[in-house]
């Protein structure tokens, strides 16, 4: 795994400065995220990891822009989000932005080839352009054999593949999972983590994962470990990235051996 | 438009409820469609029957106090009058049918073709008409029902004289909004004499026909100010208004069956938002994912209110053309019994298939636009809180 | 084993937002169609209604009505002398000659409509006993006066007490109004009849005569009388088969309705169908246990059925309370309903929602729940329980 390096390289894709994000359920007043400062640098493959209720989910949000902070900035790749109207972040979303998710990726009624295509209609491209740029993004994933197939005839690890291969097809600087090996199987699970990382690696693309997997920590280059709401630095973090890679069992623990950060 | 694809992919997500939504809205078009052809079916029968040159002339009082026969041949001077025809009321029943089901009428053989030059006689038809003292002219829709040819005998009994009449039909008009059946005054005068009654004295009405149109008004009034003072005033008014006047006051009836029909046809249309909404429900999690990729509040309004348009004009199309399809069976159905005969007069017209299209594809929108614009206008982050 | 009936009652109750839609939409057509049948069975419950089983209409042969019949005064004064015929406490024969006559009458709103002018001798509240003078009093022969029903009053120009009412060739002084238990006569004017048939310049003094007879057994024998004599051709009927006669041109309309309320509960049970089956999707799993634990698919079934059926009755109730509601508002606000074309008069008739009209609403209602629910319990007895509980 590569050790981060700052010297000499690109500008991070991703600073957030003081952030801190609160909002109402019910009752009670949710604290989502406390004054969290981080930056990401490009082309990087970073989880955000910690137990349910720690903000990672809101973290992923306002550094994907489907969310906003109550305070602080977000700057990704250039853009003051803060700046941007819901609409226009919407827009920002289809150019810069590749999603995916746990559970409802894909649109049952369209086969892997349209919904592959799918963010391609918010673009200029012609028909013809649509498909054979969806084209080219499922044989990245290696499925192009079922390019026709609809979502009912897949399994859960092909069907991630086609969502990543949808994130792919607009061609954005960043990609952002959530959660994307949650309802899979560990063969499939590892697939995908390393399908995501020959994204990094071959495409140079940034990505962001939040996940609760440990095999994760295999994979990513950083990982940053957040609980109710604060990021944890230092020490905290080794302990939760300890933690994590116990409570999954020896093997993992091996392999977390190697992550210096 | 490059959505359709995907617009219409979502409407076959659930056929069955697509199709049974589809087939509310299409019942609600055709219950509104019919309704309207009722009024516009009238309006039609008006425009078409009545023409802008011609007047009825009858009694003030009412057109059962009649007119002395001999005001037709003033009424025929007055300045302006092309053609002037006494036509009275025979009330014949034709055997088979027991009652009266087509209006009778004893009229001047020699004026009648130039008082009514747009129903379509034949000239020899006409001439027949004044050879023969027995003839009788026809309506096409008469002729078809009972199945009647040229040179065939009809039987009429008078339910208002007391006579019966035997006729020889020697022309058709050639026309199917004119159900008339006219024969010679003199043939019902003879007859009443030979049963030492002083015969046909009087005319049950007078219709006239105006060299200018313009000029209408004007003889109108001359019309009535020459009977003011007489035994039997008169009360001129243009075809139209009479014809309209005779369709009675059934005002309060097509009143109440319009509101409660329309209220009817409102609450299917509100069943058919309510499904619209459960299926917007369903997605809920797709339509999150879709705004998360980066699809616009407005583009995803417009695609859900899109899918609900298409449902519904489909919907409404079909519906338009059940309507036809009904209002024609209606018409075959009119000629089995004559009871049924005002079912025939269920017509549709172009407007009225405008207007059903139209109010699909407003119950479409309508339909499509709470739980689309309810679907699309929360923020992202609301959307995926909700799902996941 | 059966599944008890709270199941299906439970179930609509635990969504009541759609079961009271569903049920909305059925009471609707209900209220559609118990309306619509009510208008119609009011028309001809108000024309039937003239008839009075004791009396005998007599009319020239051939004539198939009061309006088109005429009677020589050399005939009535033969006929009013038959046997069978009642008398009163004076000896007179309840023998009632009358001139019906329509002329035009201008109404309030500057609309105009045929009116019913029935021209009459005192006898003739004899006769027809069930019209009763309400307020004023009867009129005066030879004064030009008239009595006017309750259907008419207010309706045209001039048709209040004491004020003229302009038809025919004159003016006619209001004196009386009358009652006449919600039948027809209720929208006529009655005049002098020697006074009406000078206005109408009839050769003929009478259109026709209504009787009253005796007893009911010399009923047959007295029609049969004047069908029989050979100097005047007339035909005696029943009064009540009279006007059951006329009352048949309005059933036409009930065609119309039916027609109109066939469809529009088609329209409801498509509504009706779709709500049923989202509920089936939504209970899949609830069903596949329900199967699984070893419940028939009959049992499913009709526990879907009932269901349906359920919501229909709710539906029903509702709308035929409704429909009662606004039959009884209509009737404050817009007084009785005018029928025009179907009779060649006008007809003030009260709306009301009776039984039969109910029954058939009933009929149209089940027929949607039976129906509209058909589908969607088929689909949730054929549903496999394995497959039912996978989906959950």
């Amino acid at each position: 795994m590569d050790a981060p390096s700052t010297a000499g390289a690109a500008p991070p894709i991703i600073v957030i400065r003081n952030v801190s994000r609160r909002y109402v359920r019910g009752v009670d007043d949710v604290h989502a995220l406390e004054n969290v400062s981080l930056s990401i640098p490009t082309g990087h493959f970073v989880a955000f990891m910690g137990p349910s209720g720690s903000g990672k989910s809101t973290l992923l949000n306002l550094v994907s822009g489907i969310d906003r902070p109550n305070q602080g900035d977000v700057m990704v790749a250039g853009a003051a989000l803060n700046d941007l109207t819901e609409d226009d972040l919407a827009h920002w979303r289809a150019r810069h932005v590749g999603l995916i998710f746990q559970f409802f990726n894909l649109i049952p009624v369209l086969t892997a080839r349209d919904n592959v295509a799918l963010p391609l209609l918010l673009t200029h491209l012609s028909k013809a352009e649509r498909r054979e740029r969806a084209e080219t993004a499922l044989r990245v994933v290696g499925l192009d054999e079922r390019m026709d197939h609809y979502p009912r005839t897949l399994s859960g690890g092909e069907q991630q593949r086609v969502a990543i291969a949808r994130a792919i097809v607009t061609d954005p600087d960043l990609i952002v999972a959530d959660e994307p090996t949650g309802d899979l199987d560990a063969r499939n699970a590892e697939a995908i983590l390393g399908l995501l990382r020959q994204l990094k690696h071959d495409f140079g693309k940034t990505v962001i994962m939040v996940t609760h997997d440990p095999r994760a920590l295999r994979f990513v280059d950083d990982a940053y470990h957040l609980d109710k709401g604060i990021l944890l630095e230092g020490e905290d973090a080794e302990r939760a990235a300890a933690a994590i890679l116990m409570a999954a069992g020896g093997g993992a623990a091996a392999a977390g051996a190697r992550l210096g950060r | 438009m490059k959505y359709l694809g995907f617009i219409l992919a979502n409407l076959g997500r659930n056929k069955l409820r697509s199709a049974l939504t589809g087939g509310a809205i299409m019942l609600a078009v055709v219950l509104v469609c019919l309704l309207l052809t009722m009024p516009a079916g009238l309006n039609a029968i008006l425009d078409h029957a009545a023409s802008n040159t011609r007047i009825s002339v009858h009694n003030k009082a009412g057109i059962v106090y009649a007119m002395p026969y001999a005001f037709t041949r003033k009424v025929r001077q007055v300045d302006g009058v092309a053609a002037a025809v006494s036509s009275t009321w025979f009330g014949g029943a034709f055997e088979e049918a027991g009652r009266v089901t087509f209006p009778n009428f004893a009229v001047e053989v020699e004026h009648i073709g130039a008082v009514y030059p747009d129903y379509p006689i034949a000239a020899e038809q006409l001439a027949d008409f004044q050879r023969y003292r027995d003839g009788a002219i026809v309506g096409r829709q008469t002729m078809r029902k009972y199945g009647w040819r040229i040179g065939q005998r009809v039987t009429l009994r008078s339910t208002v004289w007391p006579v019966t009449l035997d006729f020889r039909i020697v022309g058709e008009i050639a026309n199917d909004r004119a159900p008339h059946f006219w024969f010679n005054r003199e043939y019902l005068d003879q007859a009443l004499k030979a049963m030492g009654r002083p015969g046909l004295t009087i005319a049950g009405m007078i219709w006239v026909r105006a060299a200018d149109p313009n000029r209408v008004n004007a003889i109108m009034r001359e019309i009535d100010d020459m009977s003011r003072n007489s035994e039997a005033e008169t009360a001129c008014e243009t075809e139209k208004s009479f014809l309209s006047n005779f369709f009675g006051s059934l005002q309060g009836f097509v009143t109440i069956i319009l509101i409660v029909t329309a209220l009817v046809a409102l609450c299917i249309v509100f069943i058919a938002a309510n499904t619209a909404s459960m299926g917007v429900r369903e997605r809920a999690g797709e339509i999150a994912v879709l705004k998360a990729i980066g699809f616009g509040r407005r583009v995803i309004f417009g695609t859900l209110l899109a899918e609900a348009a298409a449902l519904s004009v489909v919907a409404g199309g079909t519906g338009v053309l059940v309507t036809i399809g009904l209002t024609k069976l209606l018409q075959t159905f009119a000629t089995w019994n004559d009871t049924l005969g005002p079912l025939g007069s269920f017509i549709v017209t172009v407007p009225v298939l405008v207007d059903g299209i139209f109010l699909s594809v407003f119950v479409g929108m309508l339909a499509g636009v709470v739980p689309s614009y309810g679907a699309a206008r929360k923020p992202v982050v609301e959307s995926l809180h909700e799902v996941f | 084993m059966p599944l008890p009936l709270s199941y299906s009652l439970r179930n609509l109750r635990a969504r009541p937002a759609r079961s009271v839609m569903t049920a909305g939409v059925i009471a609707l057509v209900v209220i559609a169609c118990s309306l619509f049948l009510g208008l119609i069975s009011s028309l001809k419950r108000t024309v039937v209604s003239c008839g009075d089983p004791r009396n005998l209409v007599v009319m020239r042969k051939g004539s198939d009505n009061d309006g088109s019949s005429q009677l020589s005064l050399e005939a009535f004064q033969a006929l009013r002398f038959f046997d069978g015929i009642a008398r009163d406490a004076e000896d007179q024969p309840l023998a009632s000659p009358e001139l019906v006559v329509q002329p035009f009458f201008r109404t309030r709103g500057g609309g105009r409509e045929n009116v019913l002018v029935r021209g009459v001798e005192p006898v003739a509240l004899l006769v027809h006993d069930s019209v009763r003078i309400s307020a004023g009093r009867m009129f005066t022969p030879s004064a030009h006066e008239a009595v006017v029903g309750r259907g008419v009053r207010g309706r045209y120009a001039g048709a209040e007490l004491g004020n003229e009412l302009e038809f025919g060739r004159g003016r006619w002084k209001v004196v009386g109004i009358f009652d006449a238990g919600g039948s027809s006569f209720e929208s006529e004017v009655w005049v002098d009849v020697r006074e009406l048939a000078n206005d109408a310049k009839r050769v003929f003094p009478y259109s026709g005569l209504r009787l009253r007879v005796a007893s009911p057994a010399e009923l047959e024998p007295l029609m049969r009388r004047i069908d029989d004599d050979p100097r005047y051709a007339l035909d005696a009927q029943r009064e009540t088969d009279y006007y059951a006669k006329q009352s048949e041109s309005a059933n036409t309309l009930y065609i119309l309705v039916i027609g109109i309320a066939v469809l529009a509960g088609i329209g409801a049970g498509f509504g009706a169908s779709n709500t049923m089956y989202a509920a089936v999707q939504a209970r899949t799993a609830e069903i596949g246990t329900l199967r699984a634990l070893g419940f028939s698919r009959t049992t499913i079934l009709s526990a879907f059925e009932i269901e349906a059926i359920a919501l229909s009755a709710v539906g029903f109730l509702i709308g035929a309370a409704a429909s009662i509601g606004l039959s009884i508002l209509i009737g404050y606000a817009m007084g009785g309903v005018a029928f025009g074309a179907a009779t060649f008069t006008t007809n003030v008739v009260t709306l009301r929602v009776g039984v039969s009209d109910l029954l058939g609403a009933l009929l149209l209602s089940i027929v949607i729940g039976i129906g509209g629910g058909f589908g969607p319990a088929w689909r949730a007895a054929r549903m496999r329980p394995i497959e039912a509980l996978r989906k959950a």
